[in-house]
């Protein structure tokens, strides 16, 4: 076996047995549980199997408006004949919430009550609810005959878009909601990794560096085997922690609910053209990769290991960079700044699968991106690795710009 | 001829680490490296390691230029701890065993082997960090040459090393020397330990070369100009030719003196009063040398 394989494969195995590899891979298997049982353990906690809350109204308009309130999953009506009902059925519980409807001037209006002060999201529940219903009771003043009232209710447009430019492709909005989804995700994910292995990188190089081991290490291999072997090595510990995730995530999306799950995500993914996974792949390895590329150079920089958050800084700040750019466009991926940052090779791998899923753009332009970010890994894999060769034996104190410098006073 | 450094010159910009050194190591040879803290020993034994290049001039093994033999055959032991902290022991040596192309057959027996000569064996399944300074300088110690490479370094072996695990450490010298014919070079700050084990030895000062041959020959330089007398009378109030320095240690007195050919007289004008119980003409110690030609502390 060669070197670089008996490197990369106790670094593999030692990383897989370690206590914050199992630590952090349970808990983002407990987090996708959580996820996915969210509404049995919401359950479990309230104890009300989601029994509908009771909403009572008072209908003080000439309509009949029972056809317009159909009980749901949140709300179940409840009818009253007098309005001071409304108050001493909330004072005593019965009523979550109570509605007082009256019309002015041929419009709905209403008041809503409540015991207590209602949450953001009952308030505007109930808010909808009165909106669509005073659209209806609006549509019943016209005196309308059923076909009519069912073509004005029925009333979504019949939207395609289409483009002049025939070299532009257009995506309808369900493709860009999926892209959106899908592209998120990979930002996600690529924020987790860079998170979590890059400083896992760099703490085993400046640890090895510290502990003097790398010393006999380098006798017997190349400093670029070395360097290479962390690089891949923890690349594949990641890789593997992915698997294990994605595979638990399969399992719970396949299985849970009859599959209901896995058919949503499978139409999601049904959404989308290969070569928008074919790009978002390729943005997520090399943009881990160029990451733990740095992860490593920065390591071989410190002298002790209780030095490495102060050179991995810099690094962390720019994934920040990236992961707030990529947020911004989840409002609208079509800015300039989301376009600017789509291209530089550090931020890319988060934004540009954002453009590519959910705007309409020629296909040149990730292209034209994957291709600087490809250059830019290659590019700084080979500067890195000049460097390594001089840091990783350099010991000095002091500021990263001052152990920049002390590498070069002392290997030229 | 095994090593050979040939006007090797190590520059940091305006500062030179090591200047025009050379020396050459027989095979199977046990050389020493002695010089003060800062004196140039790693920067040499990193640019033999190919871990530094040299400024100017050439290393060879075996006349071929160092940086185009196989690592394999070197073997080293840094100066401070190199191992991995959170490794069990078996499995440190089995890593280093392995990285060096070992085969699983050999790695096996050897660490046996070795685990048992340096009384290890209750500590094989425990982790490095937990080891004692001592034990895990051993551990280092055995990494370093488990794949019996042809040419060791050692730098700074003995240090942290209790007397009796010395004495292990000693033996395990000599041994990889005489059954594996290793050659071995080595730097230590204990000159008894350079004594005992080195045929040969070069003198380093900020870098520079101040000997380099056989310590007999380096002993020879200064003579035998110790003298050791053991009597009942007080040699500190007579006039005695030829003693540059004279001391009473525990009822012995330690002359120093200008040239060995003073000795007789000595001898002459102390056995004409009272018995001598002893009267010891001696070379002076390697620590008395390396203090006189690098510390600055005259003999």
């Amino acid at each position: 076996m060669s070197k670089f394989w008996v490197l990369l494969r106790t670094l593999y195995v030692q990383k897989l047995k370690s206590k914050p590899f199992i630590i952090m891979t349970t808990l983002y298997i407990i987090g996708l549980i959580g996820f996915t049982f969210w509404s049995d353990i919401k359950e479990l906690f309230s104890g009300d199997e989601n029994t509908p809350e009771i909403i009572a109204i008072y209908n003080g308009t000439a309509e009949d408006i029972k056809p317009y309130f159909v009980d749901d999953v949140d709300f179940a009506y409840e009818y009253v004949t007098q309005a001071e009902e409304l108050e001493k059925g909330l004072e005593k519980g019965d009523y979550f919430a109570a509605l007082e409807l009256s019309d002015i001037e041929g419009k709905l209006a209403a008041n809503i009550y409540s015991y207590e002060a209602l949450g953001f999201k009952d308030q505007e529940r109930l808010h909808d609810v009165v909106t669509s219903t005073s659209q209806l009771y609006a549509v019943g003043q016209l005196n309308l005959t059923p076909e009519q009232t069912a073509l004005v209710l029925d009333s979504t447009p019949l939207v395609q878009m289409i483009t002049i430019n025939a070299e532009e492709s257009t995506k309808s909005t369900d493709e860009k909601v999926a892209g959106m989804v899908g592209s998120y995700a990979a930002g996600i994910i690529i924020y987790i990794v860079v998170i979590s292995f890059l400083s896992i990188i760099t703490t085993d190089v400046a640890s090895e560096k510290g502990s003097r081991a790398l010393e006999m290490l380098l006798v017997s291999v190349k400093p670029e085997i070395h360097f290479r072997s962390k690089v891949f090595g923890i690349f594949l510990v990641a890789v593997t922690q992915f698997s294990i995730v994605g595979a638990v995530l399969f399992g719970l999306l396949r299985f849970v609910d009859g599959g209901a799950k896995w058919d949503m995500v499978m139409n999601l993914i049904g959404e989308l053209p290969p070569s928008y996974y074919l790009f978002v792949t390729a943005f997520l390895i090399l943009t881990i990769l160029l990451y733990l590329i740095i992860g490593a150079l920065f390591g071989s920089l410190v002298s002790k290991v209780e030095e490495s958050s102060q050179v991995m800084t810099p690094t962390m700040i720019l994934i920040i960079i990236a992961f707030y750019v990529m947020i911004s466009g989840v409002s609208n991926p079509d800015t300039l700044l989301i376009k600017v940052f789509s291209y530089i090779p550090f931020t890319a791998g988060m934004v540009m699968p954002m453009r590519i899923g959910a705007t309409d753009m020629h296909i040149a332009e990730p292209a034209i991106a994957l291709l600087i970010l490809f250059a830019s890994v290659a590019a700084i894999y080979k500067i890195s690795l000049s460097f390594y060769k001089r840091s990783v034996l350099t010991y000095s104190t002091g500021g990263i710009i001052q152990k920049i410098k002390t590498v070069f006073k002392v290997t030229t | 001829m095994s090593l050979k450094i040939e006007n090797v010159t190590k520059r940091y910009r305006n500062f030179t680490a090591v200047e025009n050194l050379n020396f050459h190591i027989e095979k199977g040879e046990i050389f020493g490296l002695i010089g003060q803290n800062g004196a140039g020993k790693t920067t040499t034994f990193r640019m033999i390691l190919d871990l530094q290049e040299t400024t100017e001039g050439k290393i060879y093994w075996d006349g071929q230029p160092i940086h185009k033999v196989n690592r394999d055959i070197l073997g080293y032991l840094p100066e401070e701890r190199g191992i991995f902290p959170h490794m069990k022991v078996e499995e440190q040596l089995y890593f280093f065993a392995e990285l060096r192309g070992m085969k699983k057959a050999d790695i096996k027996k050897d660490i046996d082997f070795w685990i048992e000569r340096f009384e290890l064996e209750e500590k094989r399944h425990a982790k490095a960090e937990t080891l004692s300074k001592g034990n895990q300088q051993k551990v280092q110690l055995i990494a370093s040459f488990i794949h019996k490479p042809k040419f060791l370094i050692l730098d700074e072996p003995f240090s942290g090393l209790d007397p009796v695990n010395m004495d292990l450490l000693k033996q395990a010298i000599l041994y990889l020397r005489d059954t594996e014919n290793m050659t071995i070079l080595f730097s230590s700050h204990q000159m008894n330990n350079v004594e005992e084990l080195c045929d040969r030895l070069c003198l380093l000062k900020r870098g520079v070369s101040l000997f380099s041959g056989s310590l007999l020959d380096l002993k020879k330089q200064y003579g035998k100009t110790r003298l050791t007398i053991r009597t009942a009378m007080s040699l500190a109030e007579m006039t005695l030719p030829g003693v540059k320095d004279i001391q009473l240690v525990k009822g012995e007195y330690f002359l120093t003196l200008e040239d060995e050919q003073y000795a007789p007289a000595i001898f002459g004008i102390v056995s004409r009063g009272e018995y001598i119980e002893k009267f010891s003409l001696d070379y002076l110690t390697l620590d008395e040398i390396f203090k006189d030609q690098v510390g600055g502390v005259h003999v």
